[in-house]
This record gives structure tokens, sequence and C-alpha cells, in this order.
């Protein structure tokens, strides 16, 4: 019995033993909310970085070393994710930070990766503050929340022309950011802002607020919302009959799959900003998401392509990077110049920003019970409806 | 009467309308939890997650064999009971017989739970967002009042209505169980005094066990109520403990009436408050409620615990 049990130890060592000494990795630390109110985005995206990490070393991964993602969860805690990241530069000595997801996460882990010199890679944080503080070592691959709302503008000066617009955000880093480009937009086009209400996300019953926007008669009815939040706020529109020109998302929270389930015919011809769909005309968006779609049984939304991306960017860096250290791989992030599944990166300042990324914006239109894209009119796959039917015409 | 005038009637009351129905299912959260504290002196801080269990039962009800999710409150009654009970009698009960540096380990071992229920949920189902999508979850009673020439129109949700009736039936069968029965009578007797309780014959520790399953089952039907209204994730539960907390505190630490009363002023506050002074501060209106209780009424709107 000793004995097998001996040859067993000794078997596994020996296959164990070579094969480990053989395969050269290259670790990469990701700050992700596994746990939590904010896990469903990070599972999403999660099997992104693991999916693109698999076809990137399918394909001889990156300078003869497999390339792996050290996915830690932060449980979209900020305090949590600034320890992760500590530990990843202090203990793992990792010389590179990809990830993490909401805005205020992805704020405190930048001010870690700063401290520390280690070049960090924002992938999902919309908060403009988070490439305005002149950092050297932060980048960030999606657009500033401030230019979520580009498509939306455009659409309203060609075609909208609205008068009158009640803004509904969540109050978060995301929220405030995003509400704060729209209301300065309104300010100055002369658009009259009849509500300006921030929210307390998780809301059983928006339906006093709401109330209030019905008396009000705003002609845009626009909602910056994660999470389910959109959802309810949807359904109890539907419910309470609010009739404006239409209802416009700020992203997020309108632009998931799971927003066409949960608010089923309340979700219909609800328009929203969005930085990605699968209709995009980028090498790679529909491949993406078919891929993603048979492989984990689920549609991505723009935050999965967004780290999708993101594990590119990773790979394309280190492949440039002189040696494996935090400066000259920043040298190298800041010299990316590829097309992703996302679209175009390439890190530029302008205003404020440093290290930011710039890109088009879209709107999307919920029709049929399906996303469309429907502006910019070049990129459309469907046409808009606008204004939209009332609740009690349809069908 | 002016348009203006009747439109802002029209507001007032519809706040009003949805800050009572919501403040009937907060009160049902906060009844689980205040008959617990009153007979066990304990806070209860899985209460939330096992509002959770009861949402995803719901939910399999529904999505696997189509069971409504108001037909389902027959099966997550008993089984929340079965479940509170258990804990209670198997983890709960063997740490509160120990004498231990903290006196109030049994609290932190239902923060404990709580962690444990909402980490498996996430194992079984995922961090996925889920829902009841039954086709009247938007249903919606409308009616039309003449004030001094104006109309004005007040709507109800339909699942909250019902949610309502049924929050109010639960209480009320919970008045008269605990008033009327003989097991009703051990467990105020085993909440006034534990020890007199047990020379009076009574199984103290058999009354602790129905209790806790009580308040679970409670709180699952609440739970059940609200699934098709809101949604499901594995991490809903934290919130509503808290909220329970502060209903808890409100009605007088173990008083149930005083719950009742809580979950309503909860409600109450949240969307007025929500309306006429800020939305942002929703959750904080309950928590002012709360300091502005605990400063001026210590023991709670009702007072004392009289379970």
């Amino acid at each position: 019995m000793r004995k097998t049990f001996v040859a067993a130890v000794a078997a596994l060592a020996m296959t164990a033993g070579p094969a480990g000494a053989q395969e050269k990795v290259v670790k990469i630390g990701v700050p992700l909310p596994l746990t939590g109110a904010e896990a469903k985005f990070g599972e999403m995206e999660k099997q992104a970085y693991e999916m693109a990490a698999e076809e990137i070393n399918a394909k001889g991964g990156v300078k003869g070393h497999k390339l792996s993602f050290d996915i830690q969860d932060s449980g979209g805690k900020a305090e949590t994710a600034t320890a992760i990241v500590e530990k990843f530069v202090s203990i793992n000595k990792y010389p590179f930070v990809v990830g993490e997801y909401s805005s205020q996460c992805s704020y405190s882990v930048a001010a870690v990766a700063e401290k520390y010199k280690v070049p960090y890679l924002v992938v999902t944080g919309a908060a403009d503050k988070i490439t305005q503080q002149g950092w050297k070592y932060v980048f960030r691959l999606n657009p500033p929340s401030s230019l979520y709302n580009l498509g939306v503008f455009s659409f309203f000066e060609t075609v909208a022309k609205p008068k009158s617009i009640a803004i509904l955000y969540e109050n978060t880093d995301f929220g405030n950011s995003t509400s704060k480009a729209m209301k300065e937009y309104c300010k100055a086009k002369g658009i009259n802002i009849v509500l300006d209400e921030g929210y307390q996300a998780g809301a059983v019953d928006f339906k006093p607020i709401l109330q209030k926007v019905k008396s009000l008669r705003p002609d845009i009815v626009y909602m910056v919302s994660y999470l389910m939040d959109a959802s309810l706020l949807m359904r109890q529109s539907k419910e309470l009959d609010i009739n404006p020109q239409a209802f416009i998302g700020g992203g997020a929270g309108h632009t998931l799959p799971e927003f066409l389930q949960n608010a089923a015919e309340a979700s219909e011809y609800c328009m929203s900003a969005t930085l990605w769909t699968p209709q995009v005309k980028y090498p790679g968006a529909k491949e993406f998401f078919d891929k993603f779609k048979a492989k984990f049984g689920k549609e991505p939304d723009y935050h999965g392509v967004e780290a999708y991306a993101a594990a590119y960017v990773t790979a394309d860096t280190l492949k440039r990077a002189k040696e494996w250290t935090a400066e000259a791989i920043r040298t190298a992030l800041a010299a990316t110049n590829m097309m992703t599944a996302f679209g175009p990166i390439k890190f530029i300042a302008w205003d404020q920003f440093t290290n930011q990324n710039r890109m088009e914006t879209l709107v999307l239109q919920v029709q049929k019970k399906k996303y469309e894209t429907i502006w910019p009119k070049d990129a459309a796959s469907a046409k808009y409806v606008y204004p939209v039917p009332r609740w009690r015409d349809r069908k | 009467m002016t348009p203006q005038l009747a439109g802002q009637i029209e507001l007032f009351l519809q706040v009003v309308i949805a800050g009572i129905l919501l403040g009937g299912l907060y009160s049902l959260i906060g009844l689980g939890m205040s008959l617990i504290m009153g007979v066990m002196r304990i806070i209860n801080l899985a209460h939330g997650e096992l509002m959770m269990v009861a949402m995803y039962i719901t939910y399999l009800a529904f999505s696997l064999v189509h069971v409504d999710p108001y037909v389902s409150l027959f099966i997550v009654l008993p089984a929340l009971f079965l479940i509170g009970a258990g804990l209670q009698k198997y983890l709960i009960t063997p740490v509160m017989d120990v004498e231990s540096v903290l006196p109030q380990n049994q609290v932190l071992l239902t923060v404990g739970i709580g962690i444990v229920l909402s980490n498996l949920a996430q194992l079984i189902f995922s961090a996925d967002y889920m829902s009841v999508p039954v086709s009247y979850a938007s249903k919606t009673i409308y009616w039309d009042v003449n004030v001094g020439g104006q109309t004005i129109s007040l709507s109800f949700n339909f699942p909250f209505l019902v949610a309502f009736a049924i929050a109010i039936g639960l209480g009320a069968a919970l008045f008269l169980f605990l008033g009327k029965t003989d097991i009703g009578r051990m467990i105020r007797a085993t909440a006034q005094d534990k020890r007199a309780a047990a020379i009076m014959g009574i199984n103290t520790k058999r009354i602790t066990y129905i209790t806790f399953g009580l308040g679970a089952a409670l709180v699952g039907a609440a739970g059940t109520l609200l699934a098709p209204v809101y949604y499901i994730y594995p991490a809903i539960g934290g919130p509503f403990t808290s909220k329970a907390f502060i209903i808890t505190v409100l009605g007088g630490m173990g008083n149930i009436a005083g719950a009742v009363l809580g979950g309503l002023v909860l409600g109450l506050g949240e969307s007025l408050g929500s309306v006429y002074i800020s939305l942002g501060y929703k959750d904080a209106f309950g928590f002012v409620i709360f300091v502005l209780v605990l400063i001026f009424l210590p023991k709670g709107l009702l007072g004392k615990s009289s379970v």
C-alpha cells in the first residue's frame, strides 16, 4: 500500500516538475468584482479576459511566454481593490495591472498604481476624473463618461431637438460624471432641465419620483443607471403611463442583455448611449460576440468587449516592451496604436485628459426586443423611431 | 380648484399610497427580525439573506414548474420555517450555550451564516440578475377621484397591492397566533422571562427553534412577494437586513405591533423624502428617522418589548 503511494507521489512529481520548468508564464494582475452587487459585470469581464488569453496563447503567447491573468475578487469595494493591487505590486511583483469595473474602484486603484509607479490600464471605469489627474502611469481604454453622450448629442441636434429634459442618475462617480456632461450640454444649448435628481442604487420603488417626472411633462427622460435600476425605472414609467418623446439611458444598465428580459415590453423603444454594439464595423467585433455567446451561453455587452480588447492591448504591449519592467511596459503602453474588436486604441492627451483613448460613441434603441444601432447614421443597423409611441397606443 | 393644485394633490396622494404599500412589505421584513429579537435577544444579521433564499426558491418554482409566486408562498413558508428552525437548532443554540469572551458571538454567527448563504447562491445561480417575469408585474389599477371639479387619477400597482394585503394578513395571523394559541403563549412567556418559562415546564429550546423558524418564514414571505416587482441576485440580502434592523429598532426592540408601525413609517418616510427632499438621500431618511427615534424615544415608537 505504502509503496504504491510513494510511486504515485513520484509519478506526480515527474509529470509536474518538467512541465512547470518548460512552460514560462507571464502573469498580469487584474482586480475585478466577482462577488457583491457588481459581480455580474466582473464575471462577464473575467470570461472575456480568459477567452482572449486562450486565443493569444493558442497563437504562441507572448514572446514564448504563456499569458495569464491573475484575477482577484475585489467585491466591488474600493478598499479591497486597493489592497489587492498593493499585493500585486509588492508581493507578486507584477509589472502591469489591468482592470477593475466601477469608476470608484478604478480611481482608487489608479492612485495606488501611480504611487508605486506601475502602469495601470483602466478598462471600464468611466468617471472623467480618473484620467484628469495628470497621472503618468494611468491609461484608459474606454472613453471617459463625458464622451458617452456624444452620439446622443448629435442625435439631439439632428433629429430630436428637445426643449425640456428630466435627468435621473445614480449617485455614484459614474452617474455623477455622465449626468454632469448632459447637464452642461443642456445648459449650453438652452434645453430646459425640469428635474435633476440623483438616486441611491437598488431602490425598490421609483414611483414617487417618476410621478414627479410625469407631472413635469419633459420631452426627454434621461437616466444614468447601473444594474437593474434601469429595468425598474422603465417598468414603473410604463405603469405610470409617462409619455415623453423618448427615454434615453446613459449606458451601463440600459445596454445589458438582461435589460431586455427584465423590462420586457417596457424596454421597447428605449434608447441609450453606448460604446459598442455587435453591429459596429471593427474587425473581430461580431466574431467576439458570436464566440462569447456560443461559449458561455449569454450575450456580452460593451463591458465584455472592453475586457477582451484590454487583453489584446496587454499582449501587444508586452510584445513591444523591451523588457518586462514597469518602466519599459509604461513606455510601450504609451506608444500603443492598434485596432481591436472594441475599436481603435491610442492613448492621447486633450483638454485635461492624459493617456486617454478617444472614440466615437453610438446610440442604440430597443426595437422588437432587440438592440439596434440607430446613430450615427453610417453605423446604424435600423432606422430610429422618434418620437416614440405613447404606451397606450402600442400593439 | 386650479389644475396645478390638483396636480400637486395627485402627486402627494400618489406618493403616500406608494409609501404605504411599500411600508406593508417593509413591515413583513421587520416583523420576523423583531420576533427573533424579542424572544432570543439577538439581532439576526442573516435576515436579508434568508429573504434572498426565499426569492431564489420562488424563482426556481416559477422558472422550472411555472408556479405562480403567490402560490409558491405555500412552498416558501414551510421551507423557510424549516431552514430557520434548523439554523437555530444546529448552529445558533450550540453557540449560545457556550460561555465565550465575546458576549454577542451569536450575532457574529448570523453574519457568517449570511455570508455563506449569499456565496452559496452565487455558486449555484451565478451572479446574474434574475427576475420572475409574471404577466401582471406592471398591472395597475386606476382610480379616478373628482376633487373640486378636477379629476385626480390615482394608480395602485397590482403586485404591491397584493403584497400589502398578504402582509397585513400574515401580520394579523401572527397576532392571533401569539395571542390565542398555546405555542403563541409559550413564545410570549419565553420572551418575557426565559428562566421562569422553563420553570413552568416550557421547553424553551424548542420555542426558540419555532420562533426562529417563524421569523425566517415571515421574511421569506416578504421575499416571495417582492420577487415579481423587484429582481434577484446573490448579494441582495445586505440592504434588506439593514432595513429590517432600522424597523426593529424603530418599533421598539422586539415589539411586534411596533415593527408593523416601523415598516409603515420607513416606507412613508422614504417615498415622501425622495419626492419632497431628494431621492439621493432615500436611504439616509431611514437612518435619520432611526437616529431621531433613538434620541427622543429610546425605547422605540411603541415602547418596550411585548411579543
